[in-house]
């Protein structure tokens, strides 16, 4: 709808501007040239030429004027040779031909990277075997990445004393890099001696950087990666897995060792603990027993005869009631029955039972009744039992 | 009035561009050449604004910064014969600008094709007298001060300085590097293996170490459990000697009894008795 109506409404401005602005023009020039006739006076060439070249003068000093950021410093020249380094603020140095100013960040942060690239945040990092590959004292080859941070420290030194700084400071690193990883062995360089390696880059790289008056302060080496290459790395891998194995293996025997070791004591208290306890007990039995016998031997003494024949009977009866017996009145029979007596003797009571069990068949075809009563009677060999 | 200024401006003109050639002035970095219709004047130019008769004197500015050769890979021959890839740059600036200008007509890439060539000459010299373990660790800094000491005579004659010669890679060809690969992986295996021996080596004798205290520990014991039964055994034996000596034929009697009567303790053992013992005396008659 609003395309329409600028469609409608356009063909009608254009000849209404153009004659509105020539209008104007011609109204303007007339005003002026009207002033100028009116104020002739005023427009003498001198006075022209005064407020014009005044003017001209005033911008071409203003000119000068330049505003330093916080953190930098502006560098002025005079004909091209230095003059001063100026402080963050409003400056102001003589105009162009003369002065001139350059503003250098002596407080950013600057990196270089050896040996490897951080090409974008999307991009992986690529790694450079030219730079990052490189021999130790034991002739082998490890892989660093290495990250110098640095400032400038003195901009007129960084603008005037090196071309290219940072392709110096890089060619620095390299050489310094493998001079100090060169003195030292790869053991070293991959484990313990990261940060000292690193102190020692820095500070080579610092004096050199000094040497050449580059205007550079070195604010930190870091060591990104210092790695065993590529191609040997499943072996040190291994290496370190091996580590890892001899600690368990050495751990595992540890946990055996203190495993069986209390254990051993345990069982080696209860050894003597069962020993002072077979003595106790035996001293006491011993000591029981005695004082039993003595006791008894006081009275026996008073009557030996009686008291010995007391004791011979008690001890033959308590004797006899507990145990099976069979009474030989007659010498005659006596082979007669000592072979099925072997069997129960040497068996216990269950011997008997099954013996009892395997007679029963025969005992109920005899008899019903000899079988539930005596069986004391029911064979003539069965040998007589006292039941309590 | 008019002609006046006629006259004025063209002269004001003129005169600007007199001066403007007449003056010229020398960067704080740089370092310049007067000529005087190509013959050489004067060399020696502080930084600033200096002045010149126009046209008959020219003046040249050359880069006095320090200035960077940075040679390509070069393969050289250690004494041991051994080939490595090396890699130097070196810091130069002009000395003599009058001599760089004469010699190597004052053009930086001239000057550091002739340094490439003096430099990989000398470099090749001292290579081939050094092994590659001093290269790559004992003599880096040596190496650097003798060739310093050699070249800067030499480039003193194309009017350079030299500031600092170094040697940025010495590397193994990559043929050899393999080999070297080869090495480390060996090496990290005998490595390996040393660890898993250790390994084992700890684990046996510290498990045959716990083995022998279980050993020992139970044999003491043992020992002391022995100690300690002959102790009982021994103070019984003495408390049965002492107490049944007072009445040795009694203690036989009272003794054998008891000795009977647990033989035959047992309801299953069976007696076969005669009954003409001291015990059944009665048992037969009456009297």
């Amino acid at each position: 709808m609003s395309s329409e109506k600028q469609n409608t409404s356009k063909p009608t401005p254009p000849p209404d501007w153009k004659a509105e602005v020539d209008k104007q023009w011609q109204r303007i020039s007339q005003l002026g040239s009207d002033f100028y006739f009116e104020h002739k006076e005023l427009f003498s060439l001198k006075k022209v030429s005064a407020v014009l070249g005044s003017a001209l003068a005033f911008a071409w000093l203003v000119s000068g004027t330049y505003i330093v950021d916080q953190g930098n410093r502006g560098v002025v020249t005079r004909f091209g040779a230095y003059k001063e380094t100026t402080q963050p603020g409003l400056n102001w140095h003589l105009p162009l031909p003369l002065e001139s100013v350059k503003v250098i960040n002596v407080e950013q942060q600057r990196f270089i990277e050896v040996g490897y690239r951080d090409a974008s945040r999307f991009a992986k990092t690529a790694n450079i075997p030219q730079e990052s590959l490189m021999l130790t004292s034991d002739e082998n080859i490890i892989n660093v990445r290495l990250a110098v941070q640095y400032q400038i420290n003195n901009a007129k030194d960084y603008l005037f004393n090196v071309k290219d700084s940072e392709a110096t400071l890089k060619q620095l690193t390299e050489s310094v890099e493998r001079g100090v990883i060169g003195r030292s062995n790869m053991d070293f360089v991959l484990t313990e001696g990261r940060s000292e390696i690193v102190a020692e880059i820095k500070r080579e790289i610092q004096t050199a950087m000094d040497d050449y008056k580059a205007g550079i302060t070195v604010a930190s080496v870091n060591l990104q990666d210092a790695q065993p290459p590529e191609e040997v790395q499943g072996s040190f891998e291994d290496a370190i897995r091996a580590r890892e194995d001899k600690q368990r293996l050495i751990n595992e025997a540890e946990a055996y060792s203190n495993e069986i070791i209390p254990k051993a004591r345990g069982a080696a208290a209860r050894l003597l603990q069962e020993a002072e306890g077979y003595t106790t007990a035996k001293v006491a039995k011993a000591k029981g027993e005695t004082e039993r016998f003595e006791q008894l031997l006081v009275e026996y003494e008073k009557n030996p005869a009686i008291t010995r024949k007391r004791l011979y009977i008690e001890a033959k009866e308590r004797l006899y009631s507990g145990a099976n017996k069979i009474m030989l009145e007659s010498e005659r029979n006596a082979p007669q029955f000592y072979m099925p007596l072997a069997a129960p003797a040497s068996q216990a009571n269950s011997g008997v039972k099954t013996q009892a069990e395997a007679l029963r068949p025969f005992e109920a075809n005899a008899d019903d009744k000899t079988n539930s009563g005596k069986t004391a009677t029911a064979h003539e060999l069965r040998p007589s039992r006292s039941k309590p | 009035m008019n002609t006046k200024t006629t006259l004025i401006l063209p002269a004001g003109l003129a005169l600007c561009l007199l001066a403007y050639l007449s003056v010229f002035y020398v960067n704080q970095q740089e370092k310049a050449i007067l000529f005087q219709l190509g013959k050489m004047v004067s060399t020696d130019f502080t930084p600033g604004l200096h002045f010149k008769l126009p046209v008959v004197n020219n003046v040249s500015t050359f880069d006095g910064r320090v200035l960077t050769l940075d040679t390509k890979s070069e393969r050289f021959l250690t004494s041991e014969k051994k080939n490595v890839i090396v890699d130097s740059f070196a810091k130069w600036r002009i000395g003599d600008v009058g001599l760089f200008y004469t010699t190597v007509g004052g053009d930086e890439y001239q000057a550091n094709l002739r340094l490439d060539q003096i430099m990989k000459d000398a470099m090749r010299g001292e290579f081939g007298l050094r092994t590659i373990k001093q290269l790559i660790s004992e003599d880096r800094s040596e190496l650097r001060h003798t060739l310093l000491e050699k070249l800067s005579p030499v480039a003193a004659k194309f009017g350079i300085e030299l500031i600092d010669i170094r040697v940025k890679r010495v590397d193994l060809p990559p043929e050899v590097s393999s080999s070297v690969y080869q090495r480390m992986r060996a090496e990290r295996d005998r490595v390996a293996r040393e660890f898993r021996s250790q390994g084992s080596e700890n684990a046996e004798l510290i498990s045959a170490e716990a083995d022998k205290q279980k050993q020992v520990l139970l044999a003491n014991a043992q020992r002391d459990a022995e100690n300690i039964r002959g102790r009982g055994d021994a103070e019984s034996a003495d408390i049965y000697a002492k107490s049944y000596g007072k009445n040795p034929e009694f203690y036989a009697f009272y003794r054998s009894l008891q000795a009977y009567q647990t033989s035959f303790e047992k309801t299953q053992d069976t007696l076969v008795l005669k009954p003409d013992s001291e015990f059944f005396k009665y048992y037969n008659s009456e009297k």
